[in-house]
């Protein structure tokens, strides 16, 4: 695989999103317009400018990555585009800033590579700490949480002019703190992977060791209670207990973390009305099927309609399932691409996963082989909640599907993750 | 290091996999139950939005159109710009409530084929016309309108067909509704009103609602008599103050309480015109029950009528069930008991006998034309079924010409013009009976004569309330339509 075939893929996937932007159009009745040729440039812009930089400042970085992340990103853009047009235009615009980040990225990084980032862990960890407490600034300053669907996890910077701007600090802090845990493993792997007893088969280091995870539970638990946010602080708690494991390879940590998940999750079921809203919604869709069953039930109705085949792009009703470009996109693309478009969208997951993995496994250098394994599990998690949220193998977290739901914030922070990986990739051995 | 990675990433793909047979089972499994499960809008609503074809009526005039929403032109959005006075007969397509009338029978060809099928999407690529196609009805706009003014607020329903051909002319129920009341978002509440309003605005009563059709049925029972050869016009009858049922304390008598004609003998046409209860109770004795119900079957009762809207079926018990209640049968010769008729069924009684004793197949599509105005396919007339023969027709025919011209009938009259028709007033203890009137015309000597049967039925003695008859209330309603048909 070289360059060249990367960038050949690169352009199957940029046609594949004019394609799917054509046959909206089709279905609307305006034929080929400027939207088509508007979307393929900008598929052209934004990976085009990644595989620029990928060609400049890391040659030999692994060559898939992007490719699979374009045709994610060209089946979620036609979606999202299907289901509301100024929101996929907005979209394209948010794929093509980061695009513009992602190879932003890999200007920065072109000296020592990620390695540069392991010297500032702690301020990684503060400023991962303050993203996820930013959404608590009060409504009146500058800039300011905003609370949408029950959730605080947006912010606004008000501009001159009135106009505002938003994005979700929780997208970028996952990235933060994946960098500090991977600096903090890289130098406390020993310590934390040293048994000091053993219970039964489990192996257990000195209490202090756990010092870390107690942090990201109450970190977690700290996000569910003021944000309101299901989603981020299990992804965020699964990152810390993973991401440890991944370095020590001490059960006792997932064991623990499993531990605190259970009780965390039970106490939140007790104390917050928001959390068992869902739960109910997860065990029993149709019970409650106008109020909270609803956007679950819809879900269903949504793949259930779908079927093999689907109904055909813009002939199916999507539109129906509240948060359909966000939470649902998923369910969006089984209804309208069916059980095939479905399987697609979760090989491209599967694939891009086992990329990362490798990379990860191919490393030598420890804080780039955590680095790049947290990073995609992350990723993974992601994926995996909020798909199996859609499919009721667990209740609804929401948090967006990589690549694929509309949101500038997730499209820009997971662009930058895979450019992270892509110059891990890039000299991987030495 | 990599042990932990290898087994973390095992974790992650055996999620993976979870997740697709999880999809396979929601979508392929378990997805028939999701996709036919009431509460899944979808089926309707992907048709609400839908461009769906023009309906017109035989003169042209605009009834169902669809024009695209301003706000989203993938959205179309339904009007019925003639509102109540086809509200019944042309339906609705609707969120809500669903579809009905001609919106819901011919919804195959009024939907857009820019569906998904794989014929539908090789039709487009081959450059074929994928949208909706356009019905003209046989409703004349002239008298539909006619019709319904006549009709006014009063409750009950008109039918008019042409007896040659079954297409109908008119079918309007009273009271009605607009359609537009059920489509958009304040569709919920003026629906459920519509829906629990005991006055059931939604009921199609030209041919949803059965009525007993009292005299009107008469025809029937003379036709049995002439087909077995135990009367004809001329032959006499006694003619008493009430007629005593045999095996029974019950009496028929006349609507004025006395003597029908004189009282002495009278003629069964002298019977018909004036309408003698107390005669056509003994002559439904005389022909029995068999022949009775035999006749009454033939000329539609206890059939699916073929149309093409749902029609209800008219009703008479089996002769069986007489075999031991000769009451039964005379109650039953003057359309009482458990005879019940639906307008259209009445229209198609005096078609048989305006049409030389055959019945047409009524209906209501005339002409499908694509999105070019070309016509894609015309309703060809079929014989539905035989009732009398010519002969007696012919012989009814003139009874109730008799019936217009010098008996109760006699509001239909048109100067000028020679009318057939028989009065019917449906008695109902203690309540305001339900009154008929069914009649044709022009009856001359023209090869296509008679043009127009109409069939009316007004519910509780309409604005006449106890003291209504078929005479005085439904006679007129009958007359205007067929002015409005004929332009006198």
């Amino acid at each position: 695989m070289s360059r060249s075939a990367e960038a050949a893929l690169l352009l199957t996937a940029s046609v594949v999103a004019a394609f799917g932007t054509a046959l909206i159009g089709f279905t609307r009745g305006v034929g080929l317009d400027a939207q088509v040729a508007l979307t393929f440039i900008v598929f052209v812009g934004a990976f085009g400018a990644v595989h620029l930089a990928l060609r400049r400042w890391a040659p030999s970085a692994n060559p898939y990555l992007f490719p699979l992340a374009a045709f994610l990103a060209a089946i979620g853009l036609t979606e999202v585009y299907r289901l509301d047009s100024s929101l996929g235009s907005v979209q394209r615009w948010s794929l093509l800033i980061a695009g513009v980040a992602a190879a932003g990225v890999l200007f920065a990084l072109k000296g020592d590579g990620v390695v540069a980032l392991r010297r500032y862990r702690y301020l990684f960890l503060a400023a991962g700490v303050a993203l996820l407490l930013l959404p608590l600034l009060p409504d009146s300053w500058p800039i300011h949480g905003i609370e949408a669907n029950g959730s605080r996890l947006w912010i606004g910077f008000d501009l001159p002019g009135g106009r505002s701007v938003s994005f979700q600090p929780g997208e970028i802090a996952k990235l933060s703190l994946a960098i500090f845990l991977a600096s903090y493993l890289a130098d406390h792997h020993l310590a934390m992977g040293t048994t000091r007893r053993t219970i039964g088969r489990l192996e257990i280091p000195a209490i202090s060791q756990f010092g870390p995870i107690l942090l990201a539970a109450a970190a977690a638990f700290a996000v569910l209670v003021y944000q309101r946010d299901l989603g981020a602080s299990l992804l965020i708690f699964i990152l810390f207990v993973g991401a440890i494991y991944l370095a020590t390879g001490k059960l006792v940590y997932l064991v623990a973390g499993g531990g605190l998940v259970v009780m965390g999750g039970l106490a939140s079921y007790q104390l917050f009305a928001h959390v068992q809203r869902r739960v109910t919604a997860w065990l029993d869709p149709f019970a409650d099927f106008s109020d909270a069953g609803y956007q679950v039930a819809q879900g269903l109705f949504a793949l259930g309609s779908g079927s093999l085949t689907g109904s055909g792009i813009g002939q199916g009703r999507p539109d129906l399932i509240p948060a359909a470009a966000t939470d649902f996109i998923f369910a969006a693309v089984a209804e309208e691409m069916g059980l095939a478009g479905a399987i697609a969208v979760i090989a491209g997951f599967a694939l891009l996963v086992a990329v990362g993995f490798g990379i990860a496994l191919h490393t030598r250098d420890l804080f780039r082989k955590f680095l790049a394994a947290s990073l995609t599990l992350v990723l993974a998690v992601q994926a995996l909640l909020i798909m199996a949220g859609v499919l009721r193998l667990f209740p609804i977290t929401g948090i967006t599907l990589p690549f694929m739901s509309y949101g500038g914030t997730s499209l820009v922070a997971n662009m930058v993750l895979l450019a992270l990986l892509a110059r891990i990739s890039h000299g991987a051995r030495s | 290091m990599n042990g932990p990675i290898r087994h973390l990433a095992a974790v992650i793909f055996a999620a993976f996999a979870v997740l697709v047979g999880a999809v396979t089972f929601l979508q392929v499994i378990q997805g028939p139950e999701y996709r036919d499960d009431p509460r899944n809008i979808r089926v309707v609503t992907g048709r609400a939005g839908k461009e769906r074809g023009t309906i017109i009526t035989a003169d042209g005039v605009p009834v169902a159109r669809s024009s695209p929403d301003p706000d989203d032109p993938q959205l179309f959005t339904r009007t019925y710009p003639e509102g109540e006075t086809y509200a019944h007969v042309v339906g609705y397509a609707t969120l809500i409530y669903g579809v009905s009338g001609i919106e819901k029978s011919q919804s195959a060809a009024l939907v857009s084929d820019r569906d998904a099928t794989i014929s539908g999407v090789l039709n487009a690529i081959l450059g074929g016309d994928i949208r909706p196609r356009g019905l003209r009805l046989t409703l004349v706009d002239e008298l539909q309108q006619a019709a319904a003014a006549a009709l006014g607020d009063q409750r009950g329903a008109v039918v008019a067909l042409d007896p040659d051909t079954g297409a109908v002319l008119a079918m309007v129920s009273s009271p009605s509704f607009d359609p537009a009341s059920l489509l958009g978002r304040g569709a919920g509440p003026a629906g459920n009103a519509l829906d629990s309003s005991p006055a059931e605005p939604l009921r199609n009563r030209a041919i949803d609602q059965t009525y007993p059709p009292g005299s009107t049925f008469k025809i029937v029972t003379a036709a049995a008599a002439l087909e077995a050869g135990i009367a004809g016009g001329g032959t006499t009858f006694l003619d008493p103050v009430e007629l005593q049922l045999p095996g029974s304390t019950a009496t028929i008598s006349n609507y004025n309480g006395d003597v029908c004609a004189g009282g002495d003998t009278v003629t069964l046409t002298q019977a018909l015109v004036s309408s003698c209860n107390t005669v056509f109770g003994a002559l439904g004795m005389q022909v029995g029950a068999e022949r009775l119900v035999a006749t009454a079957e033939a000329f539609g009762f206890n059939q699916e009528i073929p149309f093409d809207v749902a029609a209800l079926a008219s009703v008479i018990p089996g002769a069986a069930t007489f075999a031991n209640d000769l009451p039964g049968v005379a109650q039953s010769a003057i359309g009482q008991r458990d005879v019940r008729a639906t307008p259209l069924q009445m229209a198609l009684v005096g078609a048989a006998i305006a049409n030389e004793g055959e019945i047409m197949e009524p209906y209501l599509v005339q002409q499908v034309f694509n999105s070019e105005g070309e016509i894609e396919s015309e309703a060809e007339p079929a014989v539905w079924r035989r009732a009398v023969s010519p002969a007696t027709a012919a012989a009814l025919s003139n009874l109730m010409v008799k019936a217009v011209t010098s008996g109760t009938g006699f509001r239909a009259q048109i100067s000028g013009v020679s009318i057939a028709g028989k009065t019917g007033t449906a008695e109902i203890p203690d309540e305001a009976p339900d009154v008929w009137f069914i009649g044709f015309g022009p009856v001359d000597d023209a090869a296509d004569s008679p043009r127009i049967v109409v069939a009316v039925v007004v519910e509780d003695g309409g604005s006449g309330g106890l003291d209504g008859t078929g005479g005085s209330i439904a006679a007129p309603i009958a007359k205007a339509v067929m002015e409005a048909f004929l332009g006198v």
